[in-house]
């Protein structure tokens, strides 16, 4: 799913507990739970296939989850002991600054949404917001054990929250459409994430995303309204995309503390000049009119078939894609030396490192995510929109920030970002399914970037610099 | 005036160019621009532009990279919240509705400013986050564009005038800006944001300097609210996004660093009418359904360009030494006035030899796509000049001329700053074309707007 969580020298890979009592506690409790889900899984009638595939990948997954947790939690013989506990009330509050105050954000988020949406007072909501304030205290707490992998353990843990506070909440919320609805969605997004997580290792940041999915998106249809072949109309796109990017890592590189700002107009630039393009000689300003070829359709629609399956193609392509980004980050030259301009630009380049060519490439790559996720937006809506990539402006870098890639020091990578993706697509899910409307669903999103931020992405204190 | 030192200010040479070129064109393309109604106009219509990028200008001289791109939003989230509280009877009173705008403006930056203090968390992170927030927050309170301001507020847009409430407050704003940049409390915080470490070593306590920056953004973004307001004289939620990508050009191209340090109310103001100029220009020409996109376009490329030349602000202050910006202002604004009085006051638009001059262009080019064709009774009909007028200008400009070219030299001998008497006094000269303009401008006009007071900064 990720990067491996620790420094490895803690059981391998493998995480073993040293203590063999600990593995047979751990295969027991594993056994018990196993259990129970296969006599629930008879009660509530599912063929006996399914019951017994799901018991033992449940058992497989949670034997290897709490034995990871065990070995964190194992004294480690080299380390002392770190001093005596504090005192008490100072001590707490230095210790858990950060969690006090995103619990108290989140009472104060829960109690605004009590107040103001009638039909949102249940037990249930509450029970679910108890246990949601319950999981954040022990990832907080069992976060301070990891050296590196925290932001991505803290991710998968309110994913999980999500997920099982949604499933109570939300009749129909683990059925297959919803499901497949919410990977649609993902994958979208995470697609166009993919340049901007490798931009943001980098020290940049790309805002011209959203008005370069919304360009190609309206430019794609036009394309195919003059009768180019659809398929070279792709291609033609996502070059033109590529180069777009390319412009923005050029432009850029020389301003790299205002790269957001530059992209920012080069995307507003971009957007005017393609709703130009496209409405000359149009009675429609700035609307494009025109059909969508079948394949295209098919690539990202929800009753999209992947050789049958039943399997809209945008999300196996979002895997194939977030799966050659992990790869590529963690084992190819490129990926080590974008991590290496990241953590210390002057050393990477004191080791020959070209930090232009990343640069650029970076942003081109940006670009081409960009244009194919509007390509793919094309498919799944049918209709070309310039404003279909206006709710992308925040979500990437959210998506980013919630994944826990740090913009300063280039600590990080795709795995993150697409666990970000999926907590903000549950999320959003969560709160569409609860009767939220898209307003608050923005408001949350911006309340939720701050504390995941401070978790992992804060600035040494003034007296640590001097 | 000496040789190894360059002016503190070169780096506001490029925004004195622009407003020069945009103004002449302006004022050539759409010659209403140059009556009262034009000029009341543009000041309603560019104030919280203004306004919204002297909050940015504050914010970014703290450094570290803070771009309030919540400015919009925000300015918007005081908006509807005025006119929320309005529509349900709570606060109606002009006291209570500006104490209820100051207060959230205020309070926001506080709430910003010391989350990046205490939580030390990247200030364009929370900028980003406060937009997410606000823009949800505002499509919440009001839906869609509606309600109504306060009453009182209702005269205050109307631009027929140049004297407007706006005007004051811009005016005031500006005032405290300067006043402002008198106390060591200013030196601070530019001392804080060219090099947060050298600050703190030399014992200026940072914290308190930004938190003190930020109250300043917030009354800034308070008043730009106001203003906005009464120029829409109704709430409007939507208006978020572009009002922050606005203010965000006006304030590079005003010449302030992003990354700290460096700025001034004066680069703020003409990067604001800068922007504002150039919607107006763009409005003159008849681009038929592509207005809204071409406008997009040159915002975007606008503020690209504008950038790219903060990387030629080193090379401007190597080479370009012996050229004070403020004097390039004063021959340069001599020139537009030279433009808009003759513009104003003939109703035929002859190839003028200062236009010419100023746009560096041939007069075939200029008969061709700079001026209109003379118009038949529309428009303004200004009668010729007063012998008596004609004596008062030249008196004034020979005056002016002398004066201010006394004073750049003084100025640059002893130092780079420029004292407050230039501007009262430009104001001033400024003041008085607005009477004469006022005096002969007829009642009737088409709203078109337009900036002078913009070249007094």
């Amino acid at each position: 799913m990720t990067q491996t969580f620790g420094d490895g020298s803690r059981g391998g890979g493998l995480f073993v507990p040293r203590s063999r009592a600990l593995v047979w506690l751990n295969l027991a409790v594993t056994f018990v739970v196993a259990a129970i889900s296969f006599g629930l899984g008879f009660w509530q009638g599912i063929s006996a296939q399914v019951v017994i595939l799901y018991t033992v990948v449940l058992a497989a997954v949670l034997f290897w989850l709490i034995n990871y947790i065990a070995v964190i939690f194992e004294p480690r013989p080299s380390s002392l002991d770190t001093g005596s506990a504090p005192a008490a009330a100072g001590g707490v509050w230095a210790g858990n600054r950060v969690l006090i105050i995103t619990m108290s954000v989140m009472l104060i988020v829960y109690l605004l949404i009590t107040a103001t949406v009638p039909s949102f007072r249940s037990l249930g909501n509450l029970i679910a917001f108890l246990l949601l304030e319950a999981i954040l205290v022990f990832a907080f707490k069992v976060s301070n054990r990891f050296a590196h992998g925290r932001s991505a353990f803290i991710g998968l843990i309110v994913l999980l929250a999500l997920i099982v506070i949604s499933s109570f909440t939300i009749n129909g919320f683990l059925s297959a459409p919803n499901i497949k609805a919410i990977l649609l969605f993902a994958a979208f997004l995470g697609i166009a994430c993919v340049g901007q997580t490798l931009v943001a290792l980098l020290g940049g940041l790309d805002l011209s995303i959203p008005f370069v999915i919304g360009s190609s998106n309206i430019g794609l249809l036009f394309l195919i309204g003059l009768g180019v072949p659809s398929w070279l109309a792709v291609v033609f796109v996502l070059l033109i995309g590529a180069t777009l990017g390319f412009l923005n890592g050029v432009l850029s590189y020389r301003l790299q503390g205002q790269a957001l700002i530059l992209t920012l107009g080069m995307g507003f630039a971009i957007a005017g000049l393609v709703q130009i393009l496209t409405s000359i000689g149009s009675s429609f300003g700035g609307n494009v009119f025109g059909t969508v070829p079948k394949w295209l359709q098919n690539l990202a629609a929800m009753n999209g078939r992947t050789f049958g399956l039943a399997v809209p193609p945008t999300i196996l392509l979002w895997i194939v894609i977030a799966i050659i980004v992990i790869v590529g980050l963690r084992y190819s030259a490129f990926g080590r030396y974008i991590y290496a301009l990241g953590g210390n630009r002057r050393s990477a380049k004191l080791i020959g490192v070209s930090e232009f060519k990343y640069w650029t490439v970076a942003y081109t790559i940006s670009g081409f995510s960009a244009a194919l996720t509007g390509c793919l937006l094309l498919g799944w809506s049918g209709g070309g929109f310039i404003g279909v990539g206006d709710q992308y402006l925040f979500t990437t870098l959210a998506a980013v920030v919630i994944g826990g890639t740090s913009l300063m020091d280039g600590y990080g990578g795709y795995g993150y970002t697409v666990i970000g993706v999926l907590v903000l697509q549950v999320l959003s899910a969560f709160l569409i399914g609860i009767g939220l409307k898209y307003e608050w669903q923005q408001f949350i999103f911006g309340l939720l970037i701050l504390p995941m931020v401070a978790l992992y992405g804060r600035a040494p204190d003034i007296r640590a610099q001097v | 005036m000496s040789q190894s030192r360059a002016s503190q200010n070169t780096y506001l040479l490029v925004p004195i160019l622009l407003i020069a070129l945009l103004l002449s064109t302006a004022v050539i393309r759409g010659p209403n621009l140059v009556s009262l109604s034009g000029f009341g106009s543009a000041i309603i219509v560019s104030a919280p532009l203004i306004l919204a990028t002297f909050s940015l200008v504050a914010l970014a001289v703290a450094g570290r990279g803070t771009v309030d791109l919540a400015v919009g939003p925000l300015l918007a989230f005081i908006n509807v919240t005025i006119v929320k509280l309005n529509g349900l009877g709570i606060v109606t009173g002009p006291f209570g509705v500006i104490l209820v705008a100051l207060g959230i403006g205020v309070l926001y930056q506080l709430f910003f400013a010391l989350i990046i203090i205490f939580v030390r968390v990247q200030p364009i992170i929370v900028a980003l986050s406060g937009f997410l927030a606000l823009t949800g927050i505002n499509l919440v309170i009001l839906p869609r564009p509606g309600g109504t301001a306060p009453d009182w507020m209702s005269s205050w847009g109307l631009g027929n005038t140049i004297f407007s409430p706006v005007l004051l407050i811009v005016l005031l704003a500006i005032a405290a800006w300067l006043l402002f940049t008198m106390t060591s409390f200013y030196t601070n915080l530019r001392l804080m944001g060219y090099d947060e470490r050298a600050a703190y070593t030399s014992g200026v306590r940072i914290n308190v300097v930004r938190i003190g920056a930020h109250v300043i953004a917030g009354l800034f973004v308070g008043l730009g609210a106001i203003c906005y307001t009464a120029l829409i004289s109704s709430g409007d939620p939507t208006q978020g996004t572009t009002m922050t990508l606005t203010a965000v050009t006006a304030l590079v191209l005003g010449g302030v660093s992003l990354s700290g340090g460096r700025g001034g109310v004066a680069g703020g103001l003409l990067g604001a009418l800068n922007l504002f100029l150039i919607g107006y220009v763009l409005a003159t020409f008849n681009f038929g359904s592509t207005q809204a996109f071409v406008t997009q376009l040159f915002y975007g490329l606008i503020l690209v360009l504008s950038l790219l030349l903060t990387l030629l602000v080193p090379v401007i202050g190597r080479y370009l030494y012996f050229i004070s910006p403020f004097a390039a202002f004063v021959v340069l604004g001599c020139v537009v006035l030279g433009i808009m009085l003759y513009v104003s006051t003939r109703d035929t638009y002859g190839v003028a030899a200062v236009a010419s001059d100023a746009l560096k262009t041939n007069p075939d080019v200029l008969t061709r796509y700079l001026l209109l064709p003379p118009q038949s009774g529309s428009g303004v009909a200004l009668p010729d000049l007063s012998p008596l007028q004609k004596a008062v200008f030249g008196f004034a400009a020979i005056l002016a001329v002398l004066t201010l070219t006394v004073r750049v030299v003084v100025s640059e001998a002893v130092s780079v700053r420029l004292g407050a008497f230039i501007y009262v006094f430009v104001s001033a000269l400024i003041l008085l074309l607005f009477l004469v303009v006022g005096e002969q401008s007829h009642a009737a006009g088409i709203a078109a707007a337009g900036q002078l007071v913009g070249i007094t900064a």
